[in-house]
């Protein structure tokens, strides 16, 4: 797929949900969000609304799945959880990061530490 | 495939997207209201606590806006990414482009032509209400092998009180017609209805109104016409209605004017005037007899229930017509009979299949071109994009080219409907309504469609299997092609010559058939005769006077130059003759039976004329006046039925019952048989009568041998004679009489043109399709060969191999497709005459001429690839 600005910030968000979801198990869009914000350390300054049309997507992709359920306060909220093919493009999205991070790690280490 | 599946999921928010955006407000506010809660919690206010909410979500209606985006409009976006790039594609390799879209736009333009006739003949209702509902019912008769005859009135009403199955049956036939109008005396078609008919069809005029009982019981002079009477008699004015026409010789007045296009199966006229249906006595006149179901009956039980009516009926009827029946046929089978029907979907599967052969060459050329691509695939694979990406961009290129492709061919089609229309055999019934319509279209986009995902996917599904190392193994030059891109290039050459066999050996049967029809002997020597009708003038009433007139336009026109002979006939072409009561003397006493059988009245000289042979005993001569011994001649087909085994001549014969007071005549001579209902039927029954003796009839058709080789030349000439004898007479249809037998085959040459076209389509795309094969598979293994012949092959060996992987292919595809042609010959078998659906000659010889075809095709490439030079082939890196 040829990634448009818009498609790496949904990817990103993406990975951290779909991440959120393997670890806490199915979740409700209002608990993904607080998970994020309290795992980037409130350093991701996340309009929460943004997480939707992500949530659509990776829906759309199939990675997850939603049904209506209730919340801990007995609210009527669709709870979303992760399926077969999200898990393995987890895998394979996590991989993708610590190969690309450690290449811009190795990059970084050559401008600090000059030839 | 994901793809596809997000397509799906889109398309299913586009449908339901009120749904999903209640859904969407749902979720958003219970979000708001869980966020409130937590804040509650840490000790805002409720109030507080809700804009807290609201600011660490964001804008709500942005939210909503890009959420819709997501659903939906960017499967807009991305699909016009992709046509973009398609077009680019398919842009950047002209050839393949437009060898490609010739190729499918031909066959998609042939396909549906042939669709548009399939539609407008078999498949559009016929223009009644509810005409799953309306049958023809008929007089059968086992013992003559008669299935449908015509009924008498009286049987009708009896049919009628005596049965439940039917609302309502009403009764129809032709009738030769004069009309009297300012330019003088004119023959049309007529038509006698019994004055339910429209009622029955529910069918209501287009202007005016249809007749009711009453006004046909009182004879009132009244007349419904055609539109296309109204149309060119009165410029479609409504001052038709109450106007009066003169026919035969009473006046008419026009009450209603039919739809256009009214006619019932190949039942058609120009003026309809009702009959009574009450005579008392079963008369000798009969009629077609039509019938509309009551709602819930079906034809099965209609048909049980008219077979008891007829079993009950028989003891009422004379000795000698016991045994009938009534056979009750859809309408629907009677319009198009199962003939007609047959011959129009083995055309239409023809020409389905020439459409798969070109698909398979499409593919074949795309198959190639993708193996060309390997490259360019696995560089696209490795800058990231997955396979479900590549092949959704070759699926959408293969569909770019079909549409662009079904957009020709419809063009195309729009044009070959209109020659067919023209061209067409007239005598098929509805074919003057073939038309591009919706169905029309939507099935050429159908086959569009088609042939984009046949075309497109075997390219995918090839490239999904090379799983797109991008090590670039598969563009080495030591592998030739792909090996599953091979198989599936062979496979599809099979294929073509497996359904080309098929469609040659039903194009060889049908020439086969042609060839027995046109060499059939037809009883008539048709060359050079050229065929007049004429009738008398309306002033011409007294029978003497009309014998009296015909003598002398005889007399007229043999004293033209340029004419051998001329004879006359009051009928010679009849379709359905009526069947009547024969009695004949016979050895073992007297026979009288009801019998379909023609009787004619002719002139002396009519058989030296048309040249039909005399078999026993004499012509007629001038010696047989009025007041000699009645005499008559009849055909060796009612020599073999009426006296079997015996010689006729000296016997008696007469029209009518035993004792009847009609006279006898004595047969003095046999002649052979005359196919006068068809050159394809076999002659029926026929007595002739010296036109002196007989009433003379009111119209004539003349028959006149000339020397000239284009008897049409002479057509001034003789209407010139005819109007110096009497100058009122109306004149009409002049023709060649070979034409005339030619309109009996017009259904037949169709048919057998258009499938024999269609193989030679199929055949010359299997030869090219199994050349670009053999030919692709020598410039990819140009270093195996030069391998071979390094090692010691010569080049004759070389030349074997080629040959021999050509002839596999085609003798596997030839193999195959011998046992589709048995098949289709057997289904197909009633369309044939003189040769059986197996015929070993047509099998042999298309079998040889499809090896031979696929031999000529591997002869170039392989004398190429024996002019390998080793060294070069493989010194290039």
């Amino acid at each position: 797929m040829t990634p448009d600005k818009s498609d790496v910030l949904y990817g990103t968000l993406g990975l951290m949900v779909i991440k959120t979801l393997e670890a806490l198990g199915p979740l409700h869009g209002y608990r993904i969000a607080r998970r994020i914000e309290q795992i980037s350390g409130n350093q991701l300054a996340l309009n929460q609304g943004t997480l939707y049309p992500a949530l659509l997507k990776l829906e759309q992709m199939d990675w997850i799945s939603s049904r209506w359920g209730l919340s801990e306060s007995g609210r009527r909220v669709k709870i979303y959880a992760l399926t077969r093919a999200g898990r393995r493009q987890l895998h394979r999205e996590e991989a993708q990061w610590q190969r690309a991070a450690s290449i811009v790690e190795r990059f970084l280490k050559i401008s600090e530490d000059p030839l | 495939m994901t793809r596809l599946r997000i397509l799906l999921s889109r398309l299913r928010a586009l449908l339901r997207s009120r749904r999903m955006d209640r859904e969407m407000d749902d979720e958003i506010a219970s979000h708001l209201a869980e966020a409130a809660d937590d804040y509650v919690r840490q000790g805002l206010s409720p109030e507080e606590a809700r804009r807290a909410a609201q600011r660490s979500f964001g804008g709500v209606p942005q939210t909503k806006e890009v959420y819709r985006q997501v659903r939906s409009f960017t499967l807009l976006e991305e699909l016009s990414r992709d046509l973009r790039y398609a077009l680019r594609t398919l842009r950047k390799s002209p050839a393949f482009t437009l060898t490609a879209a010739a190729t499918l736009a031909l066959a998609i333009a042939a396909n549906t032509a042939m669709f548009s006739v399939l539609n407008a003949v078999l498949l559009r209702p016929l223009p009644y209400r509810s005409p799953e509902r309306l049958a023809m019912l008929w007089t059968e008769d086992p013992t003559q092998n008669l299935r449908e005859g015509r009924s008498a009135l009286w049987d009708v009403d009896q049919w009628q009180r005596r049965s439940q199955s039917f609302a309502d049956l009403a009764t129809f036939d032709s009738v030769s017609t004069l009309l009297t109008g300012p330019e003088g005396v004119e023959q049309i078609v007529g038509a006698s209805i019994s004055p339910n008919l429209l009622p029955v069809l529910g069918v209501q005029p287009v202007l005016g109104r249809s007749f009711s009982a009453e006004e046909t019981e009182l004879g009132q002079g009244l007349v419904l016409i055609s539109h296309r009477f109204w149309q060119a008699r009165f410029g479609g004015s409504s001052d038709a209605l109450g106007a009066r026409l003169v026919l035969n010789g009473s006046p008419a007045r026009i009450v209603g004017i039919l739809p256009a296009d009214f006619q019932i199966g190949r039942f058609d006229a120009d003026v309809w005037q009702p009959h009574s249906t009450h005579r008392g006595g079963r008369g000798p006149q009969t009629w077609f007899v039509i019938g509309r179901l009551r709602p819930g009956v079906t034809f099965e039980q209609a048909q049980a229930e008219m077979s008891a009516v007829g079993r009950g009926l028989n003891d009422q009827l004379p000795a000698n017509e016991r045994n009938q029946g009534v056979t009750v046929v859809p309408l629907s089978l009677y319009v198009v009979g199962p003939q007609s029907r047959l011959a129009l979907w083995i055309l239409g599967g023809a020409v389905f299949c020439v459409f798969l052969i070109a698909a398979a060459n499409v593919t074949s050329l795309s198959l190639a071109r993708s193996t060309a691509r390997a490259r360019e695939m696995a560089v696209r694979a490795a800058l990231g994009a997955n396979a479900g990406r590549i092949v959704r961009q070759l699926l959408t290129e293969s569909v770019v080219l079909a549409v662009v492709s079904g957009v020709m061919g419809t063009v195309l089609a729009v044009w070959g409907i209109r020659l067919i229309r023209a061209f067409g055999p007239a005598n098929l019934p509805r074919l003057n309504q073939v038309s591009v319509d919706l169905r029309v279209l939507g099935w050429a986009l159908v086959t569009s469609l088609l042939a984009g995902i046949l075309v497109g996917l075997a390219p995918a599904v090839t490239t999904l299997r090379r799983d797109l190392r991008p090590s670039g193994e598969e563009s080495g030059r030591s592998v030739s092609g792909g090996t599953s891109t091979r198989r599936i290039r062979r496979a599809l050459v099979v294929a073509e010559f497996a359904l080309a066999i098929v469609l040659l050996v039903g194009a060889g049967l049908l020439i086969r058939s042609w060839w027995y029809v046109t060499n059939v002997d037809s009883g008539f020597n048709p060359g050079r005769v050229l065929v007049i009708e004429v009738s008398p003038p309306p002033t011409v009433t007294v029978p003497a006077q009309r014998t009296g007139l015909y003598s002398r336009v005889l007399e007229e026109i043999q004293a033209v130059p340029g004419v051998v002979s001329a004879g006359l006939i009051d009928d010679l072409f009849s379709d359905n003759p009526r069947e009547r009561v024969l009695t004949v003397e016979r050895n073992d006493g007297t026979l009288s039976e009801r019998l379909r059988f023609t009787s004619d009245a002719i002139t002396a000289d009519f058989f030296r004329t048309v040249g039909t042979p005399l078999r026993r005993g004499r012509f007629f001569s001038t010696g047989d006046g009025p007041d000699a011994l009645p005499v008559a001649i009849i055909n060796e087909a009612m020599a073999r039925r009426s006296w079997p085994g015996d010689d006729p001549v000296g016997r008696r014969l007469k029209l009518g019952a035993r004792d009847s007071d009609r006279s006898w005549y004595t047969v003095v001579g046999v002649v052979g048989d005359m196919r006068r209902q068809g050159i394809e039927r076999e002659a029926l029954p026929q007595m002739f009568v010296p036109l002196a003796q007989d009433n003379p009839p009111g119209n004539v058709a003349l028959f006149i041998r000339t020397s000239s080789d284009d008897p049409l030349a002479m057509a001034g000439a003789l209407r010139a004679a005819v109007r110096r004898v009497e100058k009122d007479a109306p004149i009409f249809g002049v023709a060649p009489l070979e034409q005339q037998l030619g309109t009996y085959l017009t259904q037949r040459r169709f048919q057998t043109s258009l499938l024999t076209g269609f193989s030679i389509v199929a055949l010359l795309m299997a030869a090219v399709g199994i050349y670009g094969l053999i030919q692709y598979s020598i410039a990819t293994r140009t270093q195996e060969i030069g391998l071979r012949m390094a090692i010691g092959a010569q080049a004759g060996d070389i030349f074997r191999m080629i040959l021999g992987e050509g002839l596999t292919l085609s003798l596997s595809g030839v193999a195959l497709g011998l046992v589709g042609a048995l098949w289709l010959g057997h289904a197909g078998s009633s369309l044939l005459l003189g040769v059986t659906a197996s015929d070993p000659l047509t099998f042999t010889a298309v079998s040889l001429l499809l090896t031979a075809v696929a031999i000529a095709a591997c002869y170039f490439p392989a004398r190429r690839a024996m002019k390998v030079d080793p060294i070069r082939a493989l010194r290039v890196t």
